[in-house]
């Protein structure tokens, strides 16, 4: 199961406190040279999960092992490999910036000749150089998470956990810190969670949607919208009768599904038509439809990773075992 | 070693950043200030004798100021997920957050030093019996600051880490009281083994008996050992 350039590797883990199971059975990997996004709602076990990877928690069952070593044994000697932004920074607010970071590193192992251009980096990189002699507690939230993330690029990290390493930032510094996840996810392997789904289409190679505990689904944006793809969707409102409407619309070609939904206190209907994937379905509908009674709105409806994730996480557990 | 004094440095850089060792000096100092004026000039004793008694119980009055932030406040400050998955062992993290807090302790104790200069100018002390005591303070100190570490690691919140601190510590420093009560010879001896004070009123009298140092010592490592294992099966 072991494959060379896998960094991180989950094997049938789960988490259990007292009765309650937090995560079951989950297993996937991160490789060398790719991002991968946790997605899930609060709460799903994404926070857990990470925290199993990074040694903080050990697995009630199964095996995390991080570059080849098993985080239940080894874990000291994996640590020196992981770089680790949990969701809330853990910072000491008493030291200031510089002599935060150089305890960190100091515990990292990086050698006192190096100490100096380590912290140059990780402060440069982040963007840091303005408040190096504050005390961490008189930082703002951005600086606060971008020192955060400065510690876990401290050393020489062969993987980056991160826990929504961008919460708590304005748009630019969400694009800066992108950029030095990405960079670093080029050379090395990253897991990041987020709720923000477009950062996870954005930076990520492959996304894993976990909800209640269990992984639902991993695969690059692509592959699951692909998976998903017969959740195209149009949506149109028009006056006319239920009947005849659906029996048009059927009709055209293209067209697999349709629910007719009165508008209450209206005479219009809200149409829903699950169509295939090819183009210019919604033209055809648009034609039919308007050619005989009056259409107020159209909408082709892509699945964007916001559906891929609803139709995950849905309450409905027939949905929710995707793949 | 490069981990635990890593730590190390950052609870001194900590105890200085905060009030808390400024406070426990000066709260420290100012007491046995005061008891060593009583003891001494009031009395006509020139001895440390009774300024170490007060001394005792003045340490085991401020040890949980000084011990309780010690894991509580990385548990509450989200620190604790840092130190605990960064590359130390845990008895790396124990050892380093213990020896920040013993120079605490030898800073107190160098303190007081300024006492012995009138009792020198004025008296004639006996040397060996003093540096007896202040061995017997620092042991002493050392034993209860391994306690105070412990408790600290078992509670989010300082507090009540501070106050679980001190119950234990004074049933130690009283625990040789039940003496009177116990019938049993064993009983009492055993009792008597157990008390923090009994053990250091034998140093004030200028015994250093293996047997005390050995007790204080066991009683730090027994701490410092249990402290390191809760980490451990904290995972």
């Amino acid at each position: 199961m072991t494959s060379a350039s896998a960094v991180v590797e989950l094997d049938s883990v789960s988490k259990r406190y007292g009765s309650r199971t937090i995560i079951h059975d989950v297993s996937f990997s991160v490789m060398k040279g790719e991002i991968v996004g946790f997605l899930g709602p609060n709460g799903a076990g994404k926070t857990t999960t990470m925290r199993m990877i990074a040694g903080f928690t050990a697995p009630t069952s199964g095996r995390v092992s991080v570059a080849g070593y098993d985080m239940a044994t080894q874990n000291a000697e994996a640590a020196r490999l992981i770089g680790y932004l949990p969701e809330r920074p853990p910072l000491y607010d008493t030291l200031d910036v510089s002599a935060y970071l150089r305890f960190v590193a100091k515990v990292k192992g990086v050698r006192r000749a190096a100490l100096a251009a380590d912290l140059d980096r990780v402060i440069t990189a982040c963007h840091l150089e303005a408040v190096t002699r504050q005390e961490v507690f008189k930082l703002s939230k951005g600086y606060r998470q971008r020192l955060g993330l400065a510690q876990a690029l401290l050393g020489q990290p062969q993987v980056l956990l991160l826990d929504e390493p961008t919460a708590g930032l304005d748009p630019g510094q969400i694009q800066e810190t992108r950029e030095v996840i990405r960079a670093f996810g080029e050379e090395h392997a990253v897991l990041l969670s987020t709720h923000i789904l477009a950062e996870a289409t954005l930076i990520c190679r492959r996304v894993a949607i976990i909800d209640h505990g269990r992984l639902l689904a991993i695969d690059s944006p692509a592959g699951l919208q692909r998976a998903v793809a017969q959740t195209n969707r149009v949506v149109l409102e028009v006056t006319a009768p239920a009947d005849d409407l659906r029996k048009e619309l059927l009709a055209v070609k293209g067209v697999d599904a349709v629910a007719v939904h009165p508008v209450s206190g209206h005479p219009r209907l809200t149409v829903e038509c699950q169509v295939d994937a090819r183009d210019g379905v919604e033209a055809e509908i648009a034609r039919v439809v308007s050619r005989r009674w009056d259409l107020h709105r159209l909408e082709r409806q892509q699945p964007t990773l916001e559906n891929i994730f609803l139709q995950y996480v849905a309450p409905t557990p027939g949905s929710a075992n995707g793949r | 070693m490069t981990g635990t004094r890593a730590v190390y440095e950052k609870e001194l850089a900590t105890y200085f950043r905060s009030p808390i060792a400024y406070y426990v000096v000066a709260v420290f100092l100012l007491g046995t200030g005061y008891f060593f004026l009583y003891n001494v000039f009031l009395t006509g004793e020139t001895t440390m004798a009774g300024t170490f008694q007060n001394m005792g119980i003045l340490l085991i009055t401020l040890v949980p100021v000084i011990s309780m932030r010690l894991f509580s406040a990385e548990y509450s400050g989200g620190t604790a997920e840092l130190l605990l998955t960064l590359p130390l062992q845990p008895w790396h993290i124990v050892l380093g957050k213990y020896l920040g807090a013993v120079t605490i302790l030898l800073l107190l104790t160098l303190g007081t030093v300024v006492d012995l200069v009138p009792l020198y100018l004025f008296g004639t002390p006996e040397t060996t019996t003093i540096l007896a005591g202040y061995l017997g303070f620092v042991l002493l100190g050392m034993a209860c600051l391994a306690i105070g570490e412990l408790f600290s690691a078992l509670t989010h919140n300082q507090v009540v880490a501070a106050l679980l601190t001190a119950a234990v510590l004074l049933a130690f420093w009283f625990v040789g009281h039940l003496q009177t009560f116990q019938a049993s010879r064993l009983l009492r001896a055993f009792v008597g083994y157990l008390s923090f004070s009994l053990h250091f009123t034998d140093f004030i009298q200028g015994l250093v008996r293996t047997e005390a140092v050995a007790f204080y010592l066991l009683v730090a490592a027994v701490a410092l050992t249990l402290n390191a294992s809760y980490l451990q099966w904290r995972r």
